[in-house]
């Protein structure tokens, strides 16, 4: 087993921090390609409009899913080093809604809000800014809010760990939903999405 | 239908169904246990390295708060949790496996067992970790140089600077030097509850900057 | 003849296939982990930003809150020497080159046809602010937990992910005037 490099002592940390700019280079340039950079096409998907979010999000779950589960069993990479965080359970499911909305109201979430900031686009410029303040007013609540946050930790917990079911047979059953949202994806879009004129490409 | 005729899409769906199916039969994608182990690097590093940490020196580290370290305690959790060094993770040998252990960091090998952590020392290096160390004279020696420091009637003047010191750092991990009449030390058992802390000493994760989280 | 192939060059194009831009997302991702062992993020750099430009204004109100410590650290290093927020500069160069390529360079404030601009640019800022916050609660943005989270199975991941979606479904209806 070699990966993951930096945690087998490969380079040290002020390379990471240019393969982290590199890395972040591609991601951009992904984003961007998939028409990210713009928050009409980024919130159409809550109007079942263009589903493009569920789409590329759930493709790229997939395939590093895909990526990691195989590169493992080769004996290429150690998975147990990739870092995953804790699950707070119920701040990050309150923590996600209040995501889901800030997305519909201000149409970018913080990745694809600095795409777009870097195609011009000025109300992502001010999103960002709505960003900061939001990370600010939430550091100034933190100690009447950090107790929260911090609550029903359950650690580092896989869906593995939860249902006790291998590996493999959680990638395939994910890899079934991530599909079968793909054709029903397809069938909504037919449905409901733009029209081929009014389509946002 | 010849696989050529489908769209790019469905081209794309059927080729993660495929590597779905295959995965099923992958497991848990179990990383081999088997290592390959250079014997003649390894003896070299035996001889050559030299690998222990005093408990000074590790009780200096811990009071300045630099968290560069990982201090390993491998003792059995029921020890673990009548008493350990703060900042001490318990990770017996048997964990290493299972345990989030890169490469990248400095670990610090502590136990009650000199020949135990002597093996946990051996087989961390033939897994390729670096950066190993053995806590000198583990807790026995923790507990007789920091926890409860002696010093006899008749010390030297030299000697009873020396000891003053250590009792500032004894003080702060709650311990309790102690100065003997006589050579026969009665055995102090280390009461059940840790030591208590002074607050403001900051335990190794809190002042550990987040790093690899979003 | 130069003047077609500037044409050409930097009209603007068509998005791609989503699938495939998802696969390189996915296969960037898979970079991350595999070199780095850890995903990719953004809402991380934003906040190493907040907690540095405190930590300079206000160092010691900084220090004795446990939000900006955990991002400024012991102090021995500067907080912007941070692997996301270098991964952040990258997105931006990333989504520039793309778009230059794409030709989908321009000033612009993105919108639906039916509301005005002072509106759309005051919810920019409001759902900025939530999401920063809730962001901040979750302990990640959607790149970080959704996508990261995602493919490492996590529970918490999922959780969060769904919420997202939940939170973003729920509410759509009456912000449709934005968009639609």
């Amino acid at each position: 087993m070699i990966a993951p490099f930096y945690k087998f002592d490969m380079f040290g940390f002020d390379t990471s921090l240019v393969i982290a700019f590199i890395i972040g280079i591609g991601f951009g340039f992904f984003l961007e390609k998939a028409g990210f950079g713009s928050a009409r096409k980024l919130a159409a998907q809550f109007y079942f409009k263009d589903l493009a979010v569920f789409k590329v999000m759930f493709t790229a779950i997939i395939t590093a899913m895909l990526g990691i589960f195989f590169l493992s069993w080769f004996g290429f990479l150690d998975h147990s080093l990739l870092y995953i965080s804790n699950t707070y359970l119920l701040p990050q499911i309150v923590g996600g809604l209040i995501l889901g909305i800030g997305f519909v109201i201000g149409g970018y979430c913080p990745g694809t809000s600095t795409v777009a900031m870097a195609t011009g686009k000025i109300d992502a410029l001010i999103f960002i800014i709505g960003v900061i303040g939001g990370i600010f007013v939430y550091a100034e609540m933190y100690p009447i809010m950090g107790d929260f946050a911090k609550s029903t930790n359950m650690g580092r917990l896989t869906l593995m760990d939860i249902s006790g079911i291998p590996f493999g047979i959680i990638v395939f059953a994910v890899v079934l939903m991530a599909v079968g949202g793909f054709a029903g994806a397809g069938w909504v879009e037919k449905k409901f999405g733009y029209k081929d004129e009014e389509k946002i490409s | 239908m010849k696989f050529s005729d489908l769209s790019l899409n469905k081209k794309l769906a059927l080729l993660a169904f495929l590597l779905g199916v295959i995965a099923v039969f992958g497991g848990n994608a179990h990383n081999k246990q088997q290592l390959v182990v250079d014997t003649a690097e390894l003896a070299n590093q035996i001889n050559q390295t030299n690998d222990g940490i005093n408990v000074i020196a590790l009780a200096d580290k811990i009071i300045k708060g630099q968290a560069d370290f990982r201090l390993i305690d491998l003792r059995a959790e029921k020890k673990f949790n009548e008493y350990h060094v703060p900042s001490a993770e318990n990770i017996m040998v048997s964990g290493f496996n299972d345990i989030d252990m890169p490469r990248n960091e400095k670990y610090y090998l502590i136990s009650d067992n000199d020949i135990l952590t002597g093996q946990a020392w051996a087989l961390l290096r033939a897994k390729g970790y670096k950066a190993v160390y053995v806590i000198e004279g583990g807790i026995k020696e923790w507990e007789n140089s920091i926890l409860f420091p002696k010093i006899s009637a008749n010390a030297t003047p030299n000697e009873i600077s020396e000891f003053n010191k250590i009792k500032e750092v004894s003080m702060f991990f709650g311990g309790q030097p102690q100065s003997v009449v006589d050579s026969a030390v009665t055995e102090t058992k280390i009461s059940m509850s840790k030591p208590s802390m002074p607050a403001s000493v900051p335990l190794k994760k809190s002042v550990k900057k987040k790093k690899e989280g979003c | 003849m130069s003047e077609n192939i500037e044409n050409h060059t930097f009209k603007r194009k068509p998005y791609w296939n989503p699938y495939v831009a998802g696969i390189g997302l996915g296969l960037v991702l898979l970079a991350a982990f595999v070199i780095m062992g850890r995903g990719l993020g953004a809402s991380g750099a934003m906040s190493s930003l907040v907690a540095y430009t405190t930590s300079v204004v206000a160092p010691e109100h900084a220090q004795n809150n446990e939000f900006y410590k955990e991002y400024l650290g012991d102090g021995s290093k500067n907080p912007l020497k941070d692997w996301l927020v270098f991964e952040v500069l990258g997105v931006i160069v990333g989504g520039f080159i793309s778009g230059v390529f794409a030709g989908r360079i321009k000033k612009d404030i993105d919108k639906g046809p039916n509301i005005k601009t002072g509106s759309r640019l005051i919810f920019a800022l409001l759902g900025g602010g939530l999401m920063g916050f809730g962001a901040k609660l979750a302990g990640g943005c959607t790149s970080g937990m959704a996508l990261t989270g995602g493919a490492l199975l996590s529970v918490g991941g999922w959780a969060f992910m769904l919420s997202v979606f939940a939170g973003g479904y729920a509410i759509a209806y009456f912000f449709r005037r934005l968009w639609i």
